[in-house]
């Protein structure tokens, strides 16, 4: 049905897409000789497996931003990757986009990896029609004949329920849920492998967001890409990722699978994230936490947590916890952390 | 006399856009009232999606916006009749807004302490220096922040969440009889959220602030809400007692809302079933204008 499409890396290899070793990536600037860097992602490792769509949580000052800059190469300045390495699959031995020369980026971009951002206004010209976008975006990835390459673009947008009319549309004729459908079309016609997803349906009211979740995560079925999906909302996570991270002050803090997150979550942090939302017929109180995000012009020594936890003891300030495998498949980075007990 | 402390009386608003011959009205809020006790501090949910007509009615009560017909009256007074920066004054005292973006809010080259203390100073009077501060602390403190953490910062410098908590902090200077909050916490990070909601719940029980809170958010109108009204396309379908409307709406649209709520657990809704694309028929855009 679908198979005129040749899908460039379909077969299931045991290599993940994305491999993110030991990133750092700091804001740094200079004042009157005062140098100050905000280490906004410092030490983050983790893998996204092919066909996943792998979920990060983190509230604002996390770094969870720098994160996704840093993996879609959009790094300027004051921002620097101070080191580790972000290996796709499909490019191997650059160790980060930022390393990409400029030709090769406009091969690969929309191809092999795509954008679903916030603002769907930042993929789609405003002032061109939706279809030139897609002309602009895909054809040259596609080519054939334009009357292909439209029949591909129109059986396209039927899949997330979007008319044929909506090319000759500006964006700003449609409503938001519409042009962020059409920018999930265009993000995926092309079936990249990798698919970077920015709170893409944050703006949305709710039942649309209901529905673009589903449309996204059919798409996501279909094609076989790797989604990494960034959201501060968790109830976002638990409807659509596979795995997700929790990232918090610059680091991940745990990972597993989104049910199991949920079902069991270990870090102090994740367990009070998860805690503390409020669901409709449940009245008993919830509590915030205490404190705040840190400030990572200057995090707290140890474990950047352990000002705001309750479980904290005394090796909490000295040391960093590293990630590690508590439960199988289930990494979290905490010292009152045991593997067996903690159920 | 009056017991109420709002009367919003069958207010509308509509918007007129389109040229000269293509003109159309847009009935953003049709016909709506409510009441707030003056006695009772409460805290009042409005809810419905994007053009519900929700914000023009927190505007109209905010007197930002000039109903099209009806009648709003704050402690007995007619907004249409504040007039004059004494009487505008007068009404700040009573009402404070909040709202969603804070770095709308506030002037992005004045640092933040700047305008709190000049708002202190504005509501309170001429105090000294340090009782300004102090005051300014204070409301700083209530909502999970200090002024030695935002002293000499831009509200650039700070997170949209910490910003929107400097905003509700700002508005507690005022000592308002009434917040009206529009989607304040939709922008707050997630481990300070729950903290501002049950803010706003000690803010109704120890300061007996009523509050109007406006949101899409059926979980957390859900946890603080006494009253919820559901708006829709400028009209509320339901309204009534919080738990009872939520628990078991009766609108349909209500039930609809309800149902798109994302619950914050694993119900692999969509995790366990790959939807077939292939049966997927063009719907008919809804096109806008």
């Amino acid at each position: 049905m679908h198979a005129s499409v040749e899908q460039p890396h379909g077969n299931q290899d045991v290599q993940p897409l994305l491999v993110v070793r030991d990133l750092q990536a700091y804001y740094r600037t200079s004042h009157a000789g005062v140098r100050r860097s905000i280490r906004a992602v410092d030490g983050v490792s983790f893998t996204v497996r092919r066909g996943e769509i792998y979920g990060l949580a983190g509230e604002s000052s996390s770094g969870k931003t720098t994160l996704i800059k840093s993996i879609a190469g959009a790094i300027k300045p004051p921002l620097e990757i101070v080191g580790g390495s972000m290996e796709f699959a499909f490019l191997p031995g650059y160790g980060g986009l930022h390393r990409v020369p400029q030709a090769e980026l406009e091969r690969i971009r929309w191809r092999y990896l795509s954008y679903i951002m916030q603002g769907s206004m930042n993929v789609l010209n405003p002032v061109r029609r939706i279809g030139s976008s897609f002309v602009d975006f895909a054809y040259p990835h596609i080519g054939g004949s334009r009357e292909q390459f439209e029949q591909q673009v129109v059986a396209h947008l039927a899949r997330v329920k979007l008319d044929p009319s909506v090319l000759a549309a500006f964006p700003h004729e449609l409503s938001g849920g519409m042009r962020q459908r059409a920018a999930l079309a265009l993000a995926t016609i092309c079936r990249p492998g990798f698919i970077i997803a920015d709170e893409p349906t944050t703006a949305l009211d709710v039942v649309v967001q209901k529905e673009v979740l589903g449309m996204i995560r059919g798409i996501q079925r279909e094609t076989g890409s790797s989604v990494l999906f960034v959201t501060h909302d968790m109830g976002v996570h638990a409807h659509i990722t596979d795995r997700l991270a929790i990232m918090y002050a610059g680091r991940l803090v745990e990972e597993a699978a989104t049910a199991e997150i949920f079902r069991n979550p270990l870090h102090p942090y994740t367990r009070n994230l998860i805690s503390s939302l409020p669901r409709i017929g449940e009245d008993a109180p919830r509590a915030g936490l205490g404190g705040a995000p840190p400030n990572l012009a200057d995090p707290p020594s140890g474990c950047r947590f352990h000002p705001r936890c309750p479980l904290a003891s005394e090796i909490c300030s000295r040391e960093v916890p590293v990630m590690r495998e508590a439960r199988s498949e289930h990494r979290v980075a905490c010292f009152a952390v045991n593997g067996d007990d903690s159920a | 006399m009056n017991d109420l402390l709002l009367d919003v009386m069958e207010v509308s608003k509509t918007f007129a856009r389109g040229r000269l011959l293509s003109r159309e009205k847009i009935v953003a809020v049709n016909k709506v009232s409510l009441q707030l006790a003056a006695r009772r501090p409460e805290i009042l949910a409005i809810i419905g999606e994007s053009g519900s007509g929700k914000t023009t009615l927190a505007r109209m009560i905010l007197n930002m916006e000039t109903p099209t017909s009806g009648r709003l009256l704050l402690e007995g007074t007619d907004l249409a009749a504040i007039s004059g920066s004494a009487g505008r004054l007068a009404f700040m005292h009573k009402v404070q807004p909040i709202f969603q973006n804070p770095f709308e809010s506030f002037n992005p080259l004045k640092r933040v302490e700047r305008y709190l203390l000049m708002t202190r100073r504005r509501f309170a009077g001429t105090a000294g220096e340090g009782a300004a501060a102090a005051a300014v602390d204070a409301a700083l403190h209530k909502v999970g922040l200090s002024l030695r953490e935002v002293s000499g910062r831009h509200p650039h410098e700070l997170s949209g969440g910490q910003l929107q908590r400097v905003a509700i902090a700002r508005a507690l200077l005022a000592e308002p009889k009434l917040i009206v909050a529009d989607e304040p916490v939709s922008m707050i990070d997630a481990s300070l959220r729950m903290s501002i909601v049950n803010l706003f719940r000690t803010l109704r029980d120890e300061l007996g602030i009523s509050i109007i809170y406006v949101t899409h958010d059926l979980a957390t109108a859900y946890y603080i809400s006494d009253r919820i009204m559901i708006m829709q396309k400028g009209s509320v379908v339901e309204s009534g007692d919080a738990r009872t409307v939520l628990r078991a709406p009766r609108h349909p649209y209500t039930h609809q809302l309800r149902e798109a709520v994302l619950l914050p657990e694993v119900t692999n809704a969509i995790a366990n079933v790959t939807p077939s694309l292939n049966g997927l028929s063009p719907g008919a855009p809804e096109r806008r204008a």
